[in-house]
Order: structure tokens, then sequence, then C-alpha cells
């Protein structure tokens, strides 16, 4: 007889991440106000939910699958399969954990990984290492970053995982959407030979059209956040991005945003700002860091900054049409998949991602850019001077950049984070 | 054979040489590129000198510091340095691929910085090319394309009418020659009494990157003729095979030599593994040479081709009678350093000794590198 406690072993990862939701969920709901974080008490709610699931998919000894967070979960609904994101699973694990994945980065590092590549991989390399993970296939675009290109090859060629790598090219151009449509297409098969089942191409339909109806309040929630003060919470955006990763495709993301419009809504007839007065409009063109979720709370309410956006939440994605044949829809996906937040800016030319910058400044009235420059991105390593320059002349905004690691707190840890925004404040304030 | 004075190596210590200065004269055009996944042979035939951009010698990145974060790779900062100092003036053009997340954003900073200058107006054209990261037959498809619309944006930018077959043939051959003539001096390089040391090999593969073929061929055909009729080196020195990021920096490589080993053979850009493949000359020759630029010896920028890259270092090691291997990575290599630890593991699981380190772009540490290197050196059985 199969035993479910050793088939959803092979997740550990998952069932740690499961008891910190509910943990942090408990705190939440036992100690703060009934409407105090309210993204951070919807997030959690919906994640529990998500990863519930997953967990009793395992049990029932469905194949894991560890897929890039580029490579967007609710494809692989074509599949019964546990989706397990490998970056997503580091950061969420990161900002929750008290003690953080430090120690799985650091078991990395000692078998040789460079301290200089993205925490984000090395945290569930170092689990996959350590035993946590045992994953029946992987599958990642060949991209965002270099990062990408150089850890996967360890779970193809030393952990011996079958790892499939549809091909995502540079430049959003007509011919790279077809060409990655059919990369996807391909992948999906392929993967479905390894884990012994056929793609289910309308179970995919049904999941992108649930993907599709995300869309909308989301997109009304950013229309929201134009208003002044702003009425949606910097929380909201981490919990945003976890929402993305875990639950594309899926229900609790349509209730997560359909939620918080709702408390956005509440806060714009108000015009109440989470933090009490907004002082500053900042947009993040990068990523917020995941190590220390306390950032989002400590800029609302000390020193008044609004996080407008960060890069996984400003979102340019369109709609997939599900309606038409199947290289239409995949060709969709293609689309979406490019222009998903990170790809987008990392599979073209800098002058884009400068022009969306300094449109959203312009047009969410910010009053400054905050640039973390995350050690493992190298491919945003070289815009942020040019994206100052872009911002001091045609806006007349200033940014500020901070060297770090989204992700593990030894490089720049949350006081100076803390100091270094502190100093930039009163400079604009 | 002491190949220290030769003037055809004395031209990979600077950047611009007198070739370069002959060829502008002469008001033809250089394109610069960064990285060897580059179609030479379709630069050479449009009457293109292409010059492969290097920092060698130069040692401050303080102008590079402004547009590129510490995180970034040294070897590309120095080389963005040396272009915003002038170094570079010379070029009517960059050629970019994308080989790595460093390399590849040259294209924007030579745009918004570099050919900002006056000295570029109307010579500041990039081309750029999209090359796949997996080895796959559709992902050829693409970039024969890529190659195909290439030629075409080459031919309609310099106005040069058709480029045309005959003239892709000439260079094809051209280029397979200036490979051959490298190949015979590697193999002297590789023999129980070796005719050439490391360094010396390293300083030829630079200058052969810094002026036109025609001129290079002769001069590795006059070199080549100059280590056959030379004694061999007699010695009882580590034989060691050196792989990893990008070295244009001899003093790195003599540092090696210096604590008391033969660098006999690598896996480097600048070096062999740049040689090891050859256009055919038979049938289509643009696609001959897409052909050759996408399926040729890879480097960890093609993220599905460990074992084959894996393989042909294991064959190399026992063709070359390899004591060690030299591991190394500029800092925030990426590529190199992931690949590197998977090497240094599969060595280990053969009994490969194999030594693993980080290091700047730009000679530093050099006496910690040189007591770790000898340390290393000691270690082999």
């Amino acid at each position: 007889m199969v035993n479910k406690i050793e088939l959803e072993n092979r997740m550990i990862p998952y069932k740690i991440l499961l008891e910190a939701l509910e943990n942090t969920y408990e705190l939440v709901d036992f100690i703060l106000l009934d409407d105090t974080i309210p993204s951070l008490r919807i997030g959690l709610k919906y994640l529990i939910s998500t990863i519930e699931k997953h967990i009793e998919e395992a049990r029932e000894g469905l194949p894991i699958v560890g897929h890039h967070f580029a490579f967007q979960a609710e494809y692989l609904e074509c599949f019964d399969l546990v989706p397990v994101c490998v970056e997503g699973t580091s950061y969420i694990l990161s900002a929750l954990l008290p003690e953080g994945v430090e120690k799985y980065y650091d078991l990395m590092e000692n078998w040789g990984h460079p301290f200089h590549t993205c925490s984000s991989q090395k945290g569930v390399m170092g689990m996959t290492l350590d035993d946590l993970f045992r994953f029946d296939a992987i599958i990642t675009p060949t991209g965002p970053c270099d990062n990408t290109y150089a850890s996967y090859p360890y779970f193809q060629y030393t952990e011996h995982i079958p790892t499939i790598l549809p091909e995502m090219p540079f430049l959003h151009e007509e011919k790279s959407y077809h060409f990655y449509g059919q990369q996807i297409k391909e992948g999906l098969i392929k993967l479905g030979k390894i884990i012994g089942q056929e793609p289910d191409w309308d179970k995919m339909r049904k999941a992108l059209e649930m993907d599709n109806k995300s869309l909308k309040p989301q997109l009304e929630l950013f229309e929201l956040k134009k208003a002044v003060p702003c009425p949606v919470e910097n929380m909201f955006n981490a919990m945003s991005a976890a929402m993305s990763v875990f639950a594309a495709g899926k229900q609790e993301k349509i209730d997560y945003y359909n939620d918080m419009l709702e408390v956005a809504k509440f806060n714009y007839r108000q015009k109440k700002h989470h933090g009490g007065e907004e002082k500053i409009r900042s947009i993040w063109p990068y990523m917020l860091i995941f190590f220390d979720l306390t950032l989002c709370e400590w800029l609302d309410r000390e020193i008044g900054m609004s996080v407008l956006f960060d890069i996984f939440n400003y979102n340019f994605t369109e709609l997939v049409d599900t309606k038409s044949d199947l290289d239409t829809m995949f060709y969709g996906m293609a689309k979406k998949g490019m222009d998903f937040p990170m790809m987008r800016q990392s599979t073209d030319f800098y002058y884009s991602f400068i022009d969306d910058c300094v449109n959203l400044a312009k047009e969410y009235q910010a009053d400054c850019f905050i640039f973390t420059v995350h050690i493992g991105c190298k491919q945003f390593g070289s815009v942020g001077q040019i994206l100052r320059e872009a911002l001091r002349d045609e806006v007349g905004i200033p940014l500020l950049m901070v060297d770090l690691d989204v992700g593990d707190q030894r490089m720049t840890s949350m006081q100076v984070l803390r100091d270094k925004i502190n100093m930039f404040s009163q400079t604009l304030l | 054979m002491n190949l220290d004075n030769d003037p055809f190596l004395k031209i990979s210590e600077s950047i611009e040489n007198k070739y370069v200065q002959d060829w502008k004269n002469e008001n033809k055009k250089v394109m610069g590129y960064y990285c060897t996944y580059i179609p030479e042979e379709l630069f050479h035939a449009a009457g293109f000198l292409p010059f492969r951009i290097r920092a060698t010698g130069h040692e401050t990145d303080e102008l590079a510091d402004i547009y590129m974060v510490r995180f970034t790779c040294g070897f590309v900062r120095l080389t963005l340095d040396l272009a915003l100092r002038g170094g570079y003036n010379f070029i009517d053009g960059l050629f970019i691929t994308n080989c790595c997340d460093h390399a590849r954003r040259m294209y924007e900073l030579y745009d918004l910085t570099v050919f900002k200058k006056e000295e570029f107006k109307g010579r500041n054209h990039r081309f750029y090319v999209a090359l796949p990261h997996v080895v796959t037959e559709g992902g050829f498809q693409w970039y024969k394309q890529e190659i195909i619309e290439l030629k075409k944006e080459i031919e309609e930018t310099y106005q040069l009418g058709n480029i045309s077959d005959e003239a892709l043939k000439n260079s094809i051959i051209l280029h397979n020659e200036n490979r051959r003539l490298l190949r015979e001096i590697y193999s002297l390089r590789i023999i129980d009494k070796p005719k050439i040391t490391g360094s010396e090999f390293l300083q030829i593969s630079m200058a052969n990157s810094s002026v036109p073929k025609e001129i290079a061929n002769k001069e590795l055909a006059r070199i080549l003729n100059l280590l056959k009729n030379s004694p061999g080196i007699e010695d009882t020195k580590k034989r060691i095979l050196l792989m990893g990021s990008v070295v244009d920096n001899l003093s790195f490589i003599k540092t090696i030599e210096e604590s008391g080993a033969h660098v006999i053979s690598d896996f480097l850009c600048f070096g062999n593994r740049n040689i090891i493949d050859d256009v055919k000359i038979e049938g289509d020759l643009l696609e001959n040479i897409a052909n050759r630029t996408y399926y040729r010896m890879s480097c960890p920028r093609m993220m599905d081709d460990h074992e084959r890259r894996f393989e042909y270092l294991k064959k190399e090691i026992k063709r070359a009678k390899i004591d060690g291997v030299v591991m190394q990575r500029i800092n925030n290599c990426d590529l190199h350093g992931c690949e590197n630890m998977l090497c240094e593991h599969e060595f280990k699981d053969l009994g490969i000794s194999a030594f693993n380190f980080d290091r700047e772009a730009f000679q530093t540490d050099t006496n910690r590198m040189q007591t770790r290197i000898e340390a290393f050196l000691e270690m082999i059985k």
C-alpha cells in the first residue's frame, strides 16, 4: 500500500510553507484588529487554500513538477500534477520563516554555487540537494537571465531531473510570439511524455480563462492607485506577487483581487491612506525585498510612502484568446509569457523599460523611484543610471539605488535599507 | 622557442594597432564585437574588419561604474570604460548577441553613452542577433533566419548591394584556413615537449582577433614555421588545462605559469574553444555560417549542452596528458561560475585534479592567487 506521508514528503518545503502560512495567518487574525493589513489577511487565506490543495495532490501521488515563475502555472493545468514554483518557493519561505532560507543558500554555496547567483533559485536548489524536494520533472523557459541558464543545469545534470527548456527568444516581435508559442506547446507535450500523461488542452483553456478573469479586478486596482492618497496598501504588492505565482489560473487568485478591489474602493471613497498620511508616492521599478515583509508596513506607517508598483505589479499582459484555435491560444500564451513581469523587461532592450517607467511616473504622479539592484539580476545591472537620467530629465524626480539580495538579509540588512530610505525621504519632504 | 618579442604577439598588448590604422586609412570599416558567437565570415564578406572588443592592460573602470553596478562583470566594465575614454573610437559599428547578460546590455550602453560622442557621428550602427539558449533543430531554424535578416540589414545600412556568394565563399575559406593554422599551432602546444606556452597562445589568439584575417594567416603561417623548427620545452612542470571566463589578461595566465605549470590546453573563448569547428563550403553558404556559429563547441550560455562540453574536456585532458584543471571565473560571471561548479564535481568523480576559484578581470591579489595555485600544483598526484 502506498504510504501517503511518503508521497507528501516529496515536497517537504511545501509542508513547511503551509505551516508558516497558517501560523502567520493565526497571528494576524488573533493579534491585529479586523481591518488591519487586509491584503495580508486576505492573501494568506487564499494562499493557504492553494497550498493545502497542492499537498493533498502530492498525497494522492501526482507528479511533482518544478517550474520557473516565468513558465506560468496555469499552463501546467493541462496535466494532473503538483506545480512547484522554484523562485516563488525560495522567496515566500524567505519572507515567512523567522530564520529565512539562508541555510539552503549556504548549503548550495558550500557545494560550489557562486555567491553572486540568484537566491531565488539557490534556495530550492539547496532544498533539493538536501533531499527535501523530489521532482519528477522541471520546466523553465530560456529566460529571463544568466542565472536561469546557469542554475537550472544543476537540476538536469547533477540531480538528473528531466528538464524541459522551451526556448524564449530575445526581442518582442511577432515572430518571437509565434516561435515561443510553439515552444510552449512542444514543451508541454514533452513534459506529458515524461510524466506519462496526455496534455488536456481543454483543461488548460479553462485555467487560462480563469486567469483572464483575474486580470479585470487587477487592472481596476491599478487604476485606483492613481488616486491621491493611494487607496491600496503596500503589502498588496507582495501578496499580489505571491498570488500570481502560486494561484495562477485558480479561483483563489480571482477572489484575492476581487476582495482587494472592495477594500481599495472603500479606501478610495473615504480618501483613506493605509499609513494615515501619504507623504511620498514611490515606484519600485524592480523588486520589493522578500526577506522582511515588514518593510511594506514600515514604509506606509513610518515614512508615509506608498509603493505604487513594484516590477511584479505593473502588469502589461493581455487576455489570452481562448475562443479561437489552439495555435492562437499558444500565441496568446507566448505573448503573455513574454510580457510577464520581469520577462517583459529582460527579453527586450532597456528602451521600453525606461519608457514604461517614465510613463508610469507621470500617470501615477510618482515623487520618486527606488531601485533595488538585486545581486542575481545581471540583466538589470546596467540600467540604473540611464533610468535615473531619464526620470530626472523627463519627469524631474529622483531615483535611489540600493544594492542588495532581495532574498538574503545578510547582504544588505533591513536596518541599512531603512536608513537609506529614511535619508532619501528626507531629501524629498 | 621564445616568442616574447614577436611583433605579431605584441599586437595583443595594445588595443588599436597599425593594421587597424592601415585598414581605416583605406576607408574601410571596423565592426566591434564582444562574443565569439558572431558570424565573422559574413562581416568579412561585407568588407568589415571584425574586431573583438577587449580591455587588455586597462585597469580602471571608474567611468563604467557610473553605468554598471558592482555586480556586473569586470571584463565588460573595463571594456566600456575604455570605450568611454576613446579606446574604441576606431569602430564603425557594434555587433551584439545575447551571449551573456553583461555583454548584451552593451547594445544600449554604447548607444546611450559611447556613441553619443561626436567622433561617432554617422558611425554608430548597431546589429543585434538573438541566439537561442538550447541546441535544437527549431533553435537552428530561428538562428538561420536571424542571420539572413542580419545580412539584409548590413547590406541596407551600408548600402552594399548584395553580399555575393563568391564573397562569402572567399571569407569562409579564409576563416577556415585561419582556424586550421591556429589548430596546428595549438597541436604544438599540447605535445610532450611543447613548442609554445599557454600565454604565447593567448597572445596569438588575441592578436588574431584584432587584425585582418589576411594578415593574420600570413603571420600564423610564419609563426608555425618558426615553431616547427624549434626545440620543445623540456621540464617536469605540471600540465594544466585552463577553463572558465574570458581571459584577455596576460598577467593572469603568466601567474599560473610562474607558479610552476604549463598551461598546455584551454577551454576559453580567446583560445581553443573558438577554433574547433569550421564552416562547410558546399551548399547554402549563409546557412553553413549559421550552422557553424550555432552548433559549434558551446560555452555555458548554451544551457542544455553541458554534457557535450564535458565530454570534449575529458577527451582533451587525455589527449594533452593534462595533470590538473584550473577553473576560473571573473567575479559575477554566473554562467562560468555554475559550469565550473558542475565540472568540479564531475572531475572529482573521475579522479581528475581540479581547482576552482574566482578572480577580478584585471590582475590583482597576485600573491594570494599564486600561493593558491602553487598549493594546487603540489597537491596534484
